[in-house]
């Protein structure tokens, strides 16, 4: 069992409103992606997921065993290494030191981490090594719920089709469910089962919408249909959700020749 | 010929490597490191020399009584050295500002946590801050000797309640410029509270706390000679009164001399070491 439900959660932030009654059930060994516009309340729903915001009001079931989490900026510990930010949760959990860093070694050879690389400090990893650090200090406590906060935004298209990669190798086995917040709409349909959409102030997930196939094995044409189809066959979908032609992979915008806005 | 790489760098990479091939690189690097360390030590070196030719120029000047030259300075310094007494002196001064600011820390430092995680206590404690950072440190030297007399805690009072407010303020900016992400980062892998401010907030307090130490020793040191000079309790403050008593201008220069050594000494042996290691993150994370 590795799924949550989150039932009617609201969350009010500096008397502001950011969520209103959002409920959404995800089910073990399920990846949703949640996206939504700005200030949607996408990574407020994430932070109450990963229990870091406790909700104003509403109520949480979690049934997994060990929940991790990847952020947007990879959040590594300045003063410490790759191999030391690895460990640093599995420490938090009561390993050792030494049996932290012999475990998170092993783990950063998963994400493909070059053993040179293990002594580095963040300040002189890149952008991509940084995210793969942060993958793998996730992956080092073995979760089954897995909740992904915007993990590639700042990284360029190639890296991040890398990376998508990666974490759908990581997921084949469906070793973890989770949750993958992002704002890029292709992003979102080839590593998640299902995409639910936030509206814009936070008032609810406005449906689930459930690409074609599988997750990984959905080709660039079918997930930009999808994308097509579900934003713009829908009015209320098409009004609610702002698509940023630069939050489209560039190939799928330049094939098919238009942008979002010029579409239906 | 490695590429481009600092002089510790240079000096590291020639430390390793069989004898021979070390000797050989040793003559090559010699020209450039001495180069090296023309730019490093030059400038400062030549603004000491500077110093010290305009201070012979003044002992030509004006003579011995008045300002000895410093060689005389330095000797009279090394015979203050070279007594059990000038150690007693230099000891207590050194003792005296080490445990002040240990009582700055504790009080200083415990309010600005507090005040630093607590909008309310910040908003308390703020005007108190100002005004006793207000207050001149002669203020400070003058009221304690009313109030406490010539004692050694009249001293340690002076020198905790003038770098005190001075932690206090540096601790609540430590707290507050912090990465609070990095805390959330910790609690979404289950961090209780504590280890979130143990593990991952302390270690960005103290790198930012580390600076403010510094200047509070330098002040913890001025104060602490001025109190005791005032007070004439033992230490570098009551034996530069003394040498004003004897008019002897030689000793009083040599403990001027010490003074600054000593500050010096801890300084560069201590606080810069444990700056740069509690640091060292800051700079390579730019």
């Amino acid at each position: 069992m590795s799924g949550m439900t989150l039932a009617t959660i609201s969350h009010v932030y500096a008397g502001r409103k950011v969520l209103d009654t959002v409920s959404l059930v995800i089910r073990p060994g399920e990846m949703v992606a949640l996206v939504g516009p700005s200030g949607s309340g996408k990574s407020t729903l994430a932070s109450i997921a990963a229990g870091i915001v406790k909700p104003t009001k509403g109520r949480i079931l979690r049934q997994y065993r060990q929940h991790a989490m990847v952020f947007q900026q990879a959040r590594l510990l300045p003063w410490a290494n790759a191999r030391e930010n690895i460990a640093f949760p599995l420490m938090l959990n009561g390993l050792r030191k030494r049996e932290a860093l012999e475990k998170a070694e092993s783990v950063a050879e998963k994400v493909a981490l070059l053993p040179e690389d293990f002594d580095k400090m963040p300040g002189e990893l890149s952008g991509g090594m940084r995210a793969r650090v942060a993958i793998a200090r996730a992956l080092g406590v073995a979760p089954d719920f897995l909740i992904f906060d915007e993990p590639f935004a700042a990284l360029d298209p190639a890296l991040r089709r890398r990376l998508q990669d990666l974490v759908l190798s990581l997921g084949q086995d469906r070793a973890f469910g989770g949750m993958f917040i992002t704002h890029d709409l292709a992003e979102a349909a080839r590593l998640a089962d299902h995409i639910a959409v936030l509206d814009r102030q936070g008032k609810g997930v406005l449906g689930t919408l459930t690409p074609p196939g599988q997750r990984g094995h959905r080709s660039d044409v079918d997930i930009f249909d999808f994308v097509q189809q579900s934003l713009y066959g829908d009015p209320l979908l098409s009004d609610l959700v702002h698509v940023d032609e630069r939050a489209m992979p560039l190939d799928l915008v330049g094939d098919a020749g238009l942008g979002p806005r010029r579409c239906c | 010929m490695p590429g481009y790489m600092g002089f510790e760098g240079r000096i590291n990479a020639l430390r390793r490597g069989p004898v021979r091939e070390r000797l050989v690189e040793w003559r090559e690097m010699a020209p450039i490191l001495a180069l090296d360390g023309v730019k490093r030590f030059g400038p400062p070196m030549l603004g000491l020399g500077l110093f010290l030719a305009t201070w012979q120029a003044g002992h030509v000047a004006y003579g011995a009584f008045i300002l000895p030259s410093p060689v005389q300075t330095l000797q009279a310094a090394f015979g203050v050295l070279t007594t059990s007494e000038g150690w007693i002196v230099l000891g207590a001064t050194v003792a005296r500002v080490v445990a002040a600011l240990a009582i700055s820390l504790l009080i200083g430092g415990f309010f600005g946590l507090l005040a630093g995680y607590s909008n309310f206590g910040r908003a308390m404690f703020a005007p108190v801050a100002t005004i006793l950072l207000g207050i001149p440190a002669t203020a400070w030297v003058i009221l304690t000797m009313i109030w406490f007399g010539p004692s050694h805690g009249a001293i340690l009072f002076t020198i905790s309640v003038v770098t005190g407010p001075m932690l206090y303020i540096g601790m609540v900016d430590a707290v507050l410029t912090r990465d609070r992400r990095l805390e959330e980062m910790a609690a979404a892998f289950g961090a209780s509270r504590w280890a979130q401010f143990s593990r991952v907030a302390l270690r960005q307090i103290i790198a930012t706390l580390a600076p403010v130490f510094g200047i509070a020793l330098a002040l913890g040191f001025k104060v602490a000679i001025m109190s005791e000079l005032v007070s004439n309790v033992a230490g570098i403050g009551a034996a530069l009164a003394r040498s004003r008593a004897h008019m002897d201008i030689d000793m009083a220069l040599a403990y001027v001399v010490l003074a600054v050594m000593g500050l010096l000494v801890i300084e560069h042996g201590l606080i810069r070491p444990m700056q740069r290691r509690v640091g060292a993150w800051k700079r390579v994370s730019g």
